[in-house]
């Protein structure tokens, strides 16, 4: 995948996360509508690639204001996501064309690998992940299973412990698919089916949406990789 | 705006230590009673999850899912209220309430007084322990409506 490619279907990814996040804040009449309407206008120039670099521009200024009116993120995780891709997109396009940006979209394809090696670490480090422990908590008193019937899969000691394990090996083995396109191909299927589980188990939609608007931008740090090595 | 950059950078530099340990859980509960003196109501959950949910609703979730999504921005406001009570965090909270209830949502009562209290799930051995650890004020709602 070409720069310029990964770019543009990174900002398209984006903007239609973007504009499903937004609808569903219109919603809301506590929060605060206004700046979701301006988002969906900013993030429909960016779709339509119509003055990219404003739209990219007026949605930065708008992340801003959506920190300071939820004091903080509003959805952990899916959140900071959206912020890391919008905030390398927005530099990638200001950046003088040649390294620089692609240092802006290279940093994101780095993160993305991050958020799956780290996250893997962090668990294959902690008893608790390795024996199935915790998932069997986050089953059954956390707040994110959506069903209660759902709270049923704590008492498979089994099933968690298989699943603990699978979800760790995907994510700490993550980095080794940079090796070939094909083999990172697989991983990011794999990669997508996860958020897919998360979104359906614990109702996490915004991450699914969110994480494959940075595909793209690991596709081409591959290929781009694999220029550089050779 | 020192703030709000100082939010922004978590977001550009992130840690992605998702689910390192499973910390304890919080629950939103509400009540209403006739009187601050008066707390004859028992406390009900706000927005408890549904015993089921179907395939095609999951589906749908997929595209459509703002009230999931609030309950979850709620876990990080009871998290932040009782990490550091700040009166923004619990306004959040009673803001949602209230809306509820004077929308109809909720229960219908003949009772005025609304306060929600924050109860933390945690493991202990076997047990599933809860712990409250927030307690708010009393708030008329009929000031509210009128």
């Amino acid at each position: 995948m070409t720069f310029h490619v990964a770019l543009r279907v990174t900002e398209i990814l984006l903007a239609l996360a973007f504009i499903q996040q937004s609808v569903e804040h219109l919603r809301r009449p506590t929060d605060s509508q206004l700046i979701f309407l301006l988002r969906i206008a900013c993030s429909l120039a960016v779709f339509f690639g119509l003055q990219t670099t404003w739209g990219l521009c007026g949605l930065c200024i708008i992340s801003l204001a959506m920190l300071h009116r939820f004091d903080g993120p509003y959805n952990g995780g899916s959140d900071r996501m959206s912020l890391l891709v919008l905030w390398c997109l927005f530099l990638a396009q200001i950046l003088p064309s040649g390294p620089l940006q692609e240092a802006a979209l290279g940093y994101l394809a780095i993160q993305l690998v991050l958020s799956y090696f780290v996250s893997g670490w962090v668990k294959l480090v902690n008893p608790e992940w390795r024996t199935g422990r915790a998932l069997r908590d986050v089953f059954a008193f956390s707040a994110y299973p959506v069903s209660e019937s759902l709270r049923v899969l704590a008492n498979r000691p089994t099933l968690t412990r298989v699943m603990s394990w699978a979800v760790m090996i995907f994510e700490v083995l993550f980095p080794i698919s940079l090796v070939s396109q094909p083999v990172l191909i697989v991983a990011l299927c794999v990669g997508a089916v996860f958020h897919l589980a998360n979104a359906c188990l614990f109702g996490l939609n915004r991450f699914l949406w969110i994480w494959l608007a940075a595909y793209p931008s690991i596709l081409w740090f591959q290929s781009h990789l694999g220029e550089l090595l050779s | 705006m020192v703030r709000v950059l100082m939010l922004l950078l978590p977001g550009l530099i992130p840690s992605w230590k998702f689910f390192k340990t499973i910390e304890p859980s919080p629950r939103v509960q509400w009540r209403l009673s006739s009187g601050p003196d008066h707390t004859e109501n028992t406390w009900q959950e706000f927005r408890p999850r549904p015993e089921r949910v179907s395939g095609a609703e999951i589906v749908k979730r997929l595209f459509w899912n703002p009230d999931w999504n609030e309950a979850l921005f709620l876990v990080s406001l009871a998290e932040r209220l009782t990490l550091h009570a700040t009166p923004r965090s619990a306004q959040e909270i009673l803001r949602r309430i209230k809306n509820e209830l004077l929308s109809g949502q909720l229960s219908d009562h003949s009772v005025n007084y609304l306060q929600f209290r924050l109860v933390f799930l945690h493991r202990e051995g076997e047990e599933i322990v809860e712990e409250v650890t927030y307690l708010s004020q009393f708030f008329d709602m009929s000031e509210e409506a009128a």
